[in-house]
């Protein structure tokens, strides 16, 4: 897939690849650019974490407990007296990391069964894609549950029990696009050039079907983030006193009146994060989209 | 169409039996032991024999699984190992609960998603149009236990307009349609938000492809009413898309609930699940999850026979 592109009219036409293409045309994306920087804030903060938090996110100190917001606890302290932002930051390792491992660990699963069911078709296709009509008749927060629930509530667990859960869903989706392109002119003729069954998914069927998955990789990337906090949030995920986004929020409804900025924090950043990843992705999604590109005309008019 | 139905009916017991083994497996390969769990590490072996025989957790895999399916054909879902209670009672007990908070969650995303959408695409660009849309963007990105929990700082606790617990106690069921409706309110909310952006976003978009089909300048045309126009053509078009969404949520929503269950100590479906999978309790982990699933499944295909009805266009 490669659109050719006039240059100045003295060079003759030069062929740019779809996804340089793409790259030019995500900075237009004015929420996505937004979201993009803060995912990028957002993930500095973790990874620096040491640096940057000012207070040891596990240290006890009861004479400062439940403190409100003020300059010395920017989001006030817990019901330990440690402090909620350091808490928020040092938590954001875990939920971050979680949604790294799930995105990459669902690639990896449901990447090659979606290529596998779509391309090969018959009965590997019928088999593959009944066990993931079975796994999707699950409800994917109370699998994750169950499944964490029994290997014991680890965060490793929690990671693969997300993937489980979103793996599926994205060999669907790459089924379906791969069913769209396999019988697509190019395909035919690789195929009458000679090329091999594992050449022709990989080099030709895959590059064409890379943009649904991307955009899917960030829903997945968001719905792990979100999963992660339910879990935790429920008793079956991060377990204390290790800072974790959605644990503290079950911790902070015991002291909802009293001290409102310990589940208002996590709540917030869980947002914050959720949010910079949707748009991320709706960029994304316009971005690889041909047809939605727009001109730079188009966007001052405020059209479209 | 019929004959659609008809293999989409089929293939559920299929998707069903996948669905039974797959827990099954997972229940019998992860660690942890009901009986021990049940009976506490201090008991004679010969007490945990018996009850291991009792719930025949002393045969061979496929036997177990055999015997459990052999029944569930038969209406049985086994006996909880931690209650000594029917499964089929329990879940008795547990449905009606979540059907009716996934009924009042549902109640609020159609209530609230129905005019705001249709507004929101009558009235592009506007004030109620970027409200809309700043309602959906937040909608999707909140985490609904923490919706859950700054609604109980508001309402509850600096308020005091609604109670916080009450959903499927005796006073609840036994008072009037206030004392029914009140602790729903903030459950529902909490639950129903992501559904109505959602929903909210589908019916603006596909409002506003119905808005600019020809048929529609035919109906001004004639000098219909402009609520005849937008009520009768536009809405009911734009509905069909809207009613299957809100049928697979549906379906949905028994199965997310687990959090809101948690926080608002509901009696549900979710908490007993929670709670199964804490204790081990076998017979309960499969015989809920299956429900669910089928539950689900009906929801599904319901969808599909709504967009049938709905759209004469469509054959199956």
């Amino acid at each position: 897939m490669a659109v050719v592109q006039p240059s100045s009219p003295a060079t003759p036409y030069r062929i740019t690849g779809s996804f340089v293409l793409a790259a030019r045309q995500f900075p237009r994306h004015r929420a996505a650019m937004v979201g993009l920087v803060l995912l990028v804030l957002i993930c500095l903060a973790a990874a620096l974490a040491p640096w940057i938090a000012p207070y040891d996110p596990v240290q006890i100190k009861l004479s400062a407990k439940l403190k409100p917001p003020s300059f010395e606890h920017l989001l006030g302290t817990d019901h330990f007296g440690r402090d909620v932002f350091s808490r928020l930051i040092y938590g954001g390792r875990t939920s971050l990391s979680v949604g790294v491992l799930v995105v990459v660990f669902a690639f990896v699963l449901g990447v090659p069964l979606g290529l596998a069911s779509g391309y090969f078709g018959g009965r590997i296709d019928n088999l593959l894609m009944r066990l993931v009509d079975a796994f999707l008749t699950f409800p994917p927060l109370l699998l994750a549950v169950a499944l964490v629930g029994l290997l014991g509530p680890d965060i490793q667990n929690v990671m693969l029990a997300l993937g489980l859960v979103q793996a599926p869903v994205l060999a669907r989706i790459v089924r379906g696009s791969t069913l769209a392109v396999r019988e697509d002119v190019y395909v035919t003729a690789a195929r009458a050039l000679g090329a091999g069954p594992a050449r022709i998914v990989l080099s030709h069927i895959l590059r064409n079907v890379m943009s649904p998955i991307v955009v899917q990789l960030t829903i997945v990337f968001s719905a792990a983030v979100v999963a992660e906090a339910s879990l935790s949030f429920l008793g079956f995920g991060t377990q204390p006193p290790q800072p974790s986004w959605g644990r503290d929020m079950s911790e902070a409804r015991r002291f909802l009146g009293d001290a409102p900025w310990m589940f208002m924090a996590p709540t917030g950043i869980i947002m914050l994060c959720v949010l910079s990843i949707n748009f991320l992705g709706d960029g994304l999604r316009d971005a690889l989209d041909p047809r939605a590109w727009r001109t730079r005309r188009q966007l001052s008019k405020g059209e479209g | 169409m019929w004959r659609y139905l008809g293999r989409r009916l089929i293939q559920v017991p299929l998707v069903l039996v996948v669905v039974s083994l797959m827990t099954f497996l997972i229940t019998r390969a992860t660690p942890g032991d009901p009986v021990q769990i049940m009976l506490g590490m201090q008991t004679s072996k010969e007490a945990a024999e018996a009850m291991r025989k009792e719930f025949n957790l002393d045969r061979s895999l496929p036997e177990q699984y055999a015997l459990w399916i052999g029944k569930v054909v038969q209406g049985d879902l086994g006996r909880s190992i931690r209650l000594n209670d029917p499964v089929t009672s329990l879940l008795a007990e547990r449905l009606p609960v979540s059907l009716q908070l996934a009924a009042s969650a549902m109640a609020f995303a159609l209530l609230v998603s129905i005019p705001l959408g249709v507004i929101a695409a009558l009235r592009r660009n506007s004030w109620i149009d970027y409200l809309c849309t700043g309602y959906t963007v937040a909608g999707f990105a909140i985490p609904n236990f923490g919706l859950a929990l700054i609604l109980i700082y508001v309402f509850s606790i600096q308020l005091d307009w609604l109670p916080i617990t009450g959903i499927g106690t005796a006073e609840q069921v036994s008072g009037g349609l206030w004392t029914y409706i009140k602790p729903f309110i903030i459950p529902a909310i909490a639950l129903g938000t992501l559904q109505t952006a959602i929903l909210t976003r589908l019916l603006r978009s596909s409002m506003i492809d119905v808005l600019s089909q020809d048929y529609m300048r035919t109906a001004r045309a004639k000098g219909l009413l402009p609520a005849t126009i937008i009520v009768v053509h536009a809405l009911k078009n734009a509905m069909i898309p809207f009613v299957t969404m809100a049928a697979i949520q549906f379906g949905y929503m028994i199965g997310i609930q687990v959090t809101i269950e948690y926080i608002f100590a509901v009696p549900g479906m979710g908490s007993a699940v929670l709670n199964a999978v804490v204790n081990r309790d076998f017979p309960v982990i499969q015989g809920f999850t299956l429900v669910i699933s089928a539950f689900f499944l009906f929801a599904n295909i319901m969808a599909d026979l709504f967009y049938a009805l709905l759209d004469p266009r469509i054959r199956y």
